[in-house]
């Protein structure tokens, strides 16, 4: 006889199915699940940097997920990384916010944050907080002379990108028989702006370097017109303009130049972006040939180096890993690799590990992170990268070199049949 | 002091003044007949640069070309803007009017970034790089365009609200509301098309800025900071004021960078302003005070 399925029969099965999982599944599932470990991303992702600021965000995203696909925190039973996002939108009181909003939220480090005058006020934050925080990006020197036990810097100083400079300057100055450079610095109106110029001409100072500089133009972030700026440029006829940059001024520089017929030996920047960036390139075309960059580069023949990079441009296509999107990757490294031998998830053991941190890697150029007693990266180094046949090569140190550099430019930029 | 820099700065200057110009007349339109305050005319201006620079892209319709189609487009967003927020807030507060408007601003520039992506871009058209040499005086040929055609956009503009039906309700309305409604002008819609032709003055001067700087999502704010200035510098709601205002502005900008740091470059026209303020509230050409 074939029992019919009643309402009474369908309830005691489904109680008993119920009863079931929940005494053995559910319990099993719980155990499957590893903890989770929370830091919080905080970059320029909307606002005056918004491109720089995703590409940023990219590089922190990425290396979490790789670390949670090669199974998390292994020394915390595989716990896996979430990553907490916050927008700073490059202004200083929304990132203050922000920081305060995900450490709310339970991170428990953050990482971040590109702009020097943001990461100044989300370490002050920090250290108000006891939350560790690792820079990615950010290097004017002040951040990390303040004292702060929980601040860390996985990026290159000011002070880092004047020596880096001038150790290049003498060298490519020296093989090619320049007694004198006459120069003029430009910079962004922004904290890392201010001081990175103000920092390579006091450089220059200081060790009586041979390049004279005959002008310091300034100018606000996100300006939108540079027309008069190289007019005065042009008016004080230097042979090298050092400029410190951003994407869309970087761009607008070259166009008046160009237009203006700005007779220059080279455009050499102390270190900035502006000059790297793929739509640099695409939209600049011969024009973008012979800038040369001090940056804390890629390392070209590293193998981590080459993984990542072969996986940020198959998930973007048209980018690359770059100085931002590198440093960005690193620091979510540096950050996991320091969990990994705290063991936890406390602020103290974190700060601990950190300052004992010995990472070996080969994604950017200078050898181990590993922070002076200040928290900032004693390896960070930087290299002269060249904008060469419209492709970006590294020129020097040499034992990195991909190319030769050319110095000075074998055309004007207002000669380039454009 | 080097005679050539003081030419080339001036020409320059007075050069993008012309587009400056047009980005407050559109501004100046607005408060003039409505009242209200447009903090969403930085982000209108990067849509109008956004249409010029796809339709560039799509079909290589050259932006001193398309800037009929960003005008006609900004016409069309200005008018939903006008009915759907603007036309709820007249009669509020200011500081409640700034709210909403704020928000139109930050929802139009968060758009645009979703969109088109946050890269600034610098599209190259045959005539960016032109420049014409009068002794050692530089015109930029694309800065030349640009200020021709703002000002031919704006004498549109004038002849529009001097000479149509509609541009004689637009003043009637803006001169008194009330006596504009008891002689029987539709004054909703001559206010969504007030607002239109302020949006699309600020679509075309978009347009033609493609070539002469990066189109990023977030270039409208310089801008519009620089509109207040000029704006209350000719006299809230003067059209002539906007324009005379503009080129001034333009000028002194440029100028102000021999003797002040770049830096502090708009300093110069906040510096204006606040003369402007204090001295002749109601502005150059401002009619009431």
């Amino acid at each position: 006889m074939k029992k019919k399925m009643n309402r009474r029969t369908f309830l005691k099965y489904s109680a008993a199915v119920g009863a079931t999982t929940a005494i053995a599944g559910v319990p099993t599932l719980l155990r499957a699940q590893a903890p989770e470990i929370k830091i919080a991303s905080i970059q320029p992702v909307t606002g005056v940097l918004s491109d720089i600021g995703i590409s940023m965000r990219r590089g922190n995203q990425m290396a979490v997920d790789d670390i949670n696909a090669k199974g998390g925190i292994k020394s915390m039973g595989g716990a896996k990384l979430r990553l907490l996002l916050g927008d700073s939108e490059a202004k200083e009181d929304v990132a203050r916010s922000e920081a305060e909003r995900v450490i709310k939220d339970g991170a428990t480090c953050l990482v971040g944050p590109f702009l020097s005058g943001n990461a100044m006020t989300i370490a002050t934050l920090c250290e108000q907080r006891g939350v560790p925080f690792v820079m990615d990006v950010a290097a004017a020197d002040d951040i990390t002379r303040k004292g702060f036990k929980y601040t860390f810097r996985v990026f290159a100083t000011t002070s880092k990108f004047a020596d880096s400079m001038l150790f290049y300057m003498d060298k490519i100055m020296k093989e090619k028989n320049i007694s004198k450079i006459r120069g003029v610095v430009t910079n962004t109106g922004d904290l890392f702006g201010r001081v990175q110029g103000a920092t390579f001409i006091k450089a220059l100072k200081d060790k009586k370097f041979p390049i004279e500089v005959l002008g310091h133009i300034e100018y606000p972030l996100g300006i939108q017109d540079l027309s008069a700026e190289i007019s005065k440029i042009k008016a004080l006829k230097p042979d090298v303009l050092f400029p410190v940059a951003r994407p869309g001024d970087a761009k607008l520089m070259i166009r008046e130049l160009y237009k203006q017929r700005v007779e220059l030996q080279g455009i050499i920047s102390p270190g900035s972006p502006g000059w790297y960036e793929p739509e640099f390139i695409r939209d600049m075309k011969a024009l973008a040939d012979f800038v040369m960059d001090n940056v804390p580069w890629y390392n070209p023949v590293g193998k981590m180096y080459k993984e990542v990079n072969s996986a940020f441009s198959k998930k973007f296509p048209g980018k690359y890993i770059d100085t931002n999107s590198g440093y960005a990757y690193l620091g979510v490294l540096v950050i996991a690799d320091a969990l990994e031998r705290a063991k936890s998830t406390k602020p103290d053991d974190i700060v601990a590990a950190l300052k004992k941190t010995y990472f070996k890697q080969d994604l950017m150029v200078g050898l181990a992170v590993s922070f002076d007693e200040r928290g900032d990266n004693v390896n960070a180094d930087t290299a002269m990268i060249q904008i060469i046949g419209q492709s970006i090569k590294v020129v020097l140190p040499e034992k990195a070199a991909e190319a030769k550099y050319i110095h000075p430019m074998p055309k004007q930029i207002w000669d380039r049949g454009v | 002091m080097d005679l050539n820099l003081i030419l080339q700065l001036t020409t320059s200057g007075f050069l993008l003044g012309g587009v400056y110009s047009l980005i407050a007349l559109g501004l100046s339109l607005i408060f003039g007949v409505m009242k209200v305050i447009n903090f969403a005319h930085g982000a209108m201006l990067v849509w109008g640069m956004y249409i010029a620079f796809t339709l560039m892209n799509w079909t290589g319709i050259d932006p001193f070309f398309s800037f009929a189609v960003s005008a006609a487009c900004l016409f069309v967003l200005g008018y939903i803007v006008q009915r759907t927020v603007v036309n709820r807030i007249m009669t509020f507060h200011e500081s409640m009017q700034v709210i909403a408007m704020v928000g139109v601003m930050m929802v139009l520039e968060n758009m645009a970034q979703l969109i088109w992506g946050p890269d600034p871009h610098s599209p190259h058209t045959k005539y960016s790089l032109s420049t014409v040499w009068l002794g050692s005086v530089m015109i930029d040929i694309p800065r030349l365009l640009a200020f021709i055609l703002a000002i031919l956009i704006a004498a549109a503009v004038f002849v529009f609200l001097k000479y149509t039906d509609i541009g004689k309700s637009i003043r009637a309305s803006a001169d008194n509301r009330i006596g504009a409604l008891i002689v029987g002008a539709n004054v909703n819609k001559v206010y969504a098309v007030c607002f239109g032709v302020g949006a699309a003055c600020v679509g075309a001067a978009g347009s033609l800025l493609v070539p002469l700087m990066p189109v990023s999502p977030h270039t409208g704010f310089p801008f519009k900071l620089t509109s207040f200035a000029i704006v209350i510098l000719g006299g809230m709601g003067s059209l002539p004021g906007a324009m005379i205002g503009g080129l001034m502005i333009g000028v002194a900008e440029s100028l102000g960078t021999v003797f002040i740091p770049s830096s502090l470059k708009q300093v110069i026209s906040f510096g204006i302003m606040v003369l402007i303020l204090l001295l002749r509230p109601k502005g150059l050409f401002g009619g009431k005070g």
